[in-house]
């Protein structure tokens, strides 16, 4: 027998598999559309940020100081301020859906700010739009920081970091700059289970894995040179990706592009391997694309921080998503764009995502059955 | 009348032509075979004539009246019973046969009338409340000959009935073509049994889309090979005589057959005179030309 | 050269599906001859032609190989041996140069000897002149022929061939025909499954299976004249009916 891996032949598997992929416009569209429509969709139609919110400001003090106040929230871009004054029912404003939070200013505001060093503004939330809610009270820290600067006149003491972890990286609380990094992980998630998973199942459905089998190939060389091509196709899509977030919405890169490539390789492989497994397993296209949906989408949009901060999931969940590459690249990807992270913070979710690949790799050649035994 | 006319029929996909200018008639109560490769044209031709399949070009008439003209009336006359689906496999007979009725809106004591008549002349009785999957090759595709003569068309249309069936089921379906024909029902058949196709009465032999034989299987064998054929036995290992033989001029050709070899001849008599000079190199016996001889000996005369 | 390798099913015996089953099959392939597995459709050729080629495992009983009448394991016939599924196993959007091209590499075939082969090859196919066209445009004879090129291309000692000619032409059929007696006389060993009775008379050694089971082997006119039937057919039909009768 000619052994048990020859990169002759896993080449001549690859080289065919790129002349499948070039003729089948389904494939290249998917691999190339898919990323641009997820930035675009994510990146513009599923904006998170709030702006424009209307403000009712009841100022009783009328001082210089509350004034500035009210422009600290003007200028933040995200409030639109109106002056009104203060009725018998203050919560009426909010209650006629004319705003969506009033700012109360008590009438020694001024006075306490220099007397005292601080001072108490009130802040009231239409809380029955949860989102929004949640979104201006997270401005809302930030807004104050901004205030007692302006105030001030000096730089806030530091402080305690789980209020400002948040903000810290992404200064301007731009939600693009949150999810677009991450789509990442759900445009590479997909594709590359999809991609693969479709491509064994294929073969077993028409009959030309028979004839493969038949020849001296051997599952390790069929499932590497299957790999390989699909591997190049996941980089270009996150190429497509990183430009999209660089360019379009101005997302800072802070880390290391070697580390990005890294670790892209090593997700895109362990995607692709579950892909893999799926198909080898199934042997029919219409059940590895099932399987390979819920594979592919679900922990990558629901388990993996994408959409729902994994903090915020009960302990469960925190624990399942462990199991899911998705989480562990999430970390990576958020890391090296926001935070430039250096090796030392990526190694542990890169270890993970590494073992994650060998696991993967290792069960879709062994349950590769090199007969056709039903 | 004409059951089926067909004049230069097309019919093209994109730039690819599946059927391109064939003619021919059947008549009626006629069995006429269709042969060929799978993708020489004969699905496609097929669906045209039921109405399924508008042409690119040509004129066609079906019991007298013309698809382009309306398709109902055309179905109405015409059976098909296709290729590859035929019946639900998760529904009964009974079921099935309902259903296939509804869609042909076959009055109720009618349907019922039909129904007994033609379960009664496949002969079933596996009872018609079976689940259609749990019924032998043979049986689904006899039943499903009884959904397509439910509404008692004058023309049925029968693509590949007897592919995937056993020998003996094959010989049963062919009794009931036969039954068929001879209660004036018209009967085109698509086939790649050789031993079916010299049951029909006419056949024609479909080739990239174009019709390369029609006659009836004997006079196709008489014009190809007036003169005899004769199968050799050889007697030694040595195979020096064939090479002989082929130069000799009163032999048309020489061809292997398993461990002997046919031989085709332009005159029989001076072909065994001069084989009787090899005796003790084979045995000699006359016979009848295969159906497939005749197919090849025509596409070799006309290149 | 002269033909050597044959192969010895000794009562081989596999539960599968019903209309895959085999029970307690024996028969011997004869170095250097063409042989034909012969049966309707669903009586168990193709799962008796998977177990020659090591695609199936039997339940009971075993394949020996066979190297000048001396017993060798499969792994030393295995590189000697090309195989032609039954169902579609091309790549319909691959052309027959790419194809070739492909096997090539997988057989890891030197340059020099897939030069050389890849023409013979073309020039007795007659698939020089459609070199670029794709599987899935090819006739059913062109592309059963493309099937067997693959197989050939590695110059194989022992060919085993699952229904090369079911949904063929006549005529292609025929030329299939001509092409296998062509590698006859380089002594291969040639095993066929056909579900198509006629062509039983066309091979050198027939075999004959129906429901799973050996029924007769031999030179196909002996069989005939043993089973006292005038067809293959007719064997076939008699055999349904002792069945029925039990």
């Amino acid at each position: 027998m000619n052994g048990f891996f020859q990169p002759g032949r896993a080449l001549s598997i690859a080289r065919k598999e790129v002349r499948h992929i070039l003729r089948d416009p389904f494939t290249l569209g998917l691999a190339l559309g898919l990323p641009l429509l997820m930035v675009l969709f994510f990146g513009y139609a599923m904006d998170f940020n709030v702006h424009d919110i209307r403000l009712t400001v009841y100022d009783q003090d009328r001082s210089r100081a509350s004034r500035q106040l009210a422009e600290v929230f003007q200028s933040s871009g995200y409030f639109q301020v109106r002056y009104r004054d203060l009725g018998p029912n203050p919560a009426a404003a909010l209650d006629s859906q004319a705003a969506k939070a009033a700012l109360f200013i008590e009438p020694h505001f001024e006075r306490d700010l220099f007397r005292e060093g601080t001072s108490t503004a009130q802040v009231l939330i239409d809380g029955s739009d949860n989102s929004t809610a949640g979104v201006i009270g997270g401005y809302l820290s930030g807004i104050q920081q901004a205030a007692a600067q302006r105030l001030t006149g000096q730089s806030p003491p530091a402080t305690p970091v789980q209020i400002t972890t948040r903000y810290l990286f992404n200064g301007e609380l731009n939600s693009r700059w949150f999810t677009v990094p991450g789509l990442s992980v759900v445009v590479l998630a997909i594709l590359g289970i999809m991609l693969t998973a479709l491509t064994v199942a294929r073969e077993w459905e028409t009959g030309s894995m028979e004839l493969l089998l038949s020849t001296p190939v051997t599952p390790l060389e069929i499932i590497v040179g299957k790999l390989a091509p699909y591997l190049v196709m996941g980089l270009i899509a996150q190429a497509i990706i990183y430009l999209a977030a660089r360019l379009l919405f101005g997302v800072p890169f802070l880390g290391s592009h070697l580390w990005l490539l890294v670790s892209t390789l090593m997700f895109l492989a362990a995607s692709m391997a579950q892909g893999l497994l799926i198909s080898v397993v199934t042997r029919q296209q219409i059940a590895a694309i099932q399987f390979s949906q819920m594979a592919g989408q679900l922990p990558s949009l629901m388990l993996s921080g994408f959409i729902f901060p994994i903090e915020s999931m009960p302990v469960f969940f925190q624990y399942l998503t462990m199991i899911f590459p998705a989480r562990w690249f999430m970390i990576v990807l958020r890391g090296l764009f926001l935070r430039g992270a250096g090796f030392s913070e990526l190694a542990g979710p890169m270890a993970v995502l590494l073992a994650m690949d060998v696991f993967f790799i290792t069960l879709a050649t062994k349950r590769f059955k090199k007969d056709v035994e039903p | 009348m004409f059951s089926v006319e067909v004049k230069n029929l097309t019919v093209k996909f994109g730039s690819f032509a599946a059927v391109d200018g064939i003619s021919f008639t059947v008549e009626k109560g006629e069995i006429f075979g269709f042969l060929g490769a799978n993708g020489a044209g004969k699905t496609t031709t097929i669906r045209v004539l039921c109405g399924l399949l508008i042409p690119t070009a040509g004129e066609v008439r079906v019991m007298g009246l013309d698809p382009k003209k309306g398709l109902e009336p055309v179905k109405a006359k015409v059976g098909y019973m296709s290729q590859k689906f035929t019946l639900y496999q998760d529904m009964t007979v009974s079921e099935n046969l309902d259903f296939t009725s509804a869609l042909h809106r076959i009055p109720k004591g009618e349907y019922h009338h039909r129904r007994k008549e033609l379960l009664d002349f496949i002969g079933f009785r596996a009872g018609t409340g079976r689940l259609v999957r749990e019924l032998s090759g043979g049986t689904k595709q006899e039943v499903s000959l009884v959904a397509a003569l439910l509404h008692d068309p004058d023309i049925v249309f029968l693509d590949e009935p007897t592919a995937g069936v056993s020998p003996a089921f094959r010989a049963r379906f062919w009794q009931l073509i036969r039954r068929l024909s001879r209660t004036g029902k018209t009967v085109f058949v698509t086939t790649h049994y050789m031993d079916e196709a010299e049951q029909c009465g006419r056949i024609a032999l479909m080739r990239d889309g174009r019709i390369i034989a029609l006659n009836s299987p004997e006079k196709l064998k008489k014009e190809a090979f007036p003169e005899p054929l004769y199968e050799l036995t050889p007697l030694t290992h040595s195979r020096a005589w064939v090479g002989k033989l082929k130069n000799e001029r009163s032999v048309l050709d020489v061809n292997p057959y398993g461990m002997r070899y046919h031989v085709a001849t332009r005159d029989g008599q001076a072909f065994r005179k001069a084989a009787g000079h090899m005796r003790g190199d084979f045995e000699i016996r006359p016979i009848r030309p295969s159906l497939e001889d005749v197919f090849i000996h025509l596409v070799e005369t006309k290149k | 050269m002269s033909p050597k390798i044959g192969i010895q099913v000794e009562n081989v015996t596999k539960y599968m599906g019903p209309n895959e089953a085999l029970e307690d099959v024996s028969l011997s392939l004869e170095p250097g001859l063409l042989h034909g597995l012969i049966g309707p459709e669903g009586s168990g050729k193709t799962t008796l032609l998977r177990h020659l080629i090591g695609l199936l495992k039997p339940s009971r009983g075993k394949v020996v190989y066979l190297d000048n009448g001396k017993p060798v394991p499969f792994s030393q016939v295995r590189p000697q041996m090309a195989y032609m599924p039954q169902l579609q196993s091309l790549y319909a959007d691959l052309s027959i140069g790419e194809h070739l091209d492909f096997f090539r590499d997988l057989y890891q075939i030197p340059e020099k000897t897939y030069k050389a082969r890849r023409k013979e090859l073309l020039q007795i196919t007659r698939l020089g002149p459609f070199l670029d066209r794709a599987a899935g445009h090819l006739s059913g004879g062109m592309y059963k022929k493309l099937g067997l090129m693959c197989a050939l291309l590695q110059s194989p000692n022992l060919v085993l061939l699952d229904e090369p000619t079911t949904g063929v032409d006549p005529i292609s059929r025929r030329e299939f025909w001509d092409l296998l007696y062509r590698l006859r006389e380089e002594g291969i060993l040639i095993v066929i499954t056909t579900a198509y009775m006629d062509e039983a008379e066309r091979c050198d050694r027939v075999h004959v299976i129906a429901r799973g089971r050996h029924l007769a082997s031999g030179e196909p006119q002996q069989v005939m004249r043993r089973e006292k039937v005038r067809s293959f057919e007719e064997l076939f039909i008699r055999y349904d009916k002792e069945l029925a009768k039990k």
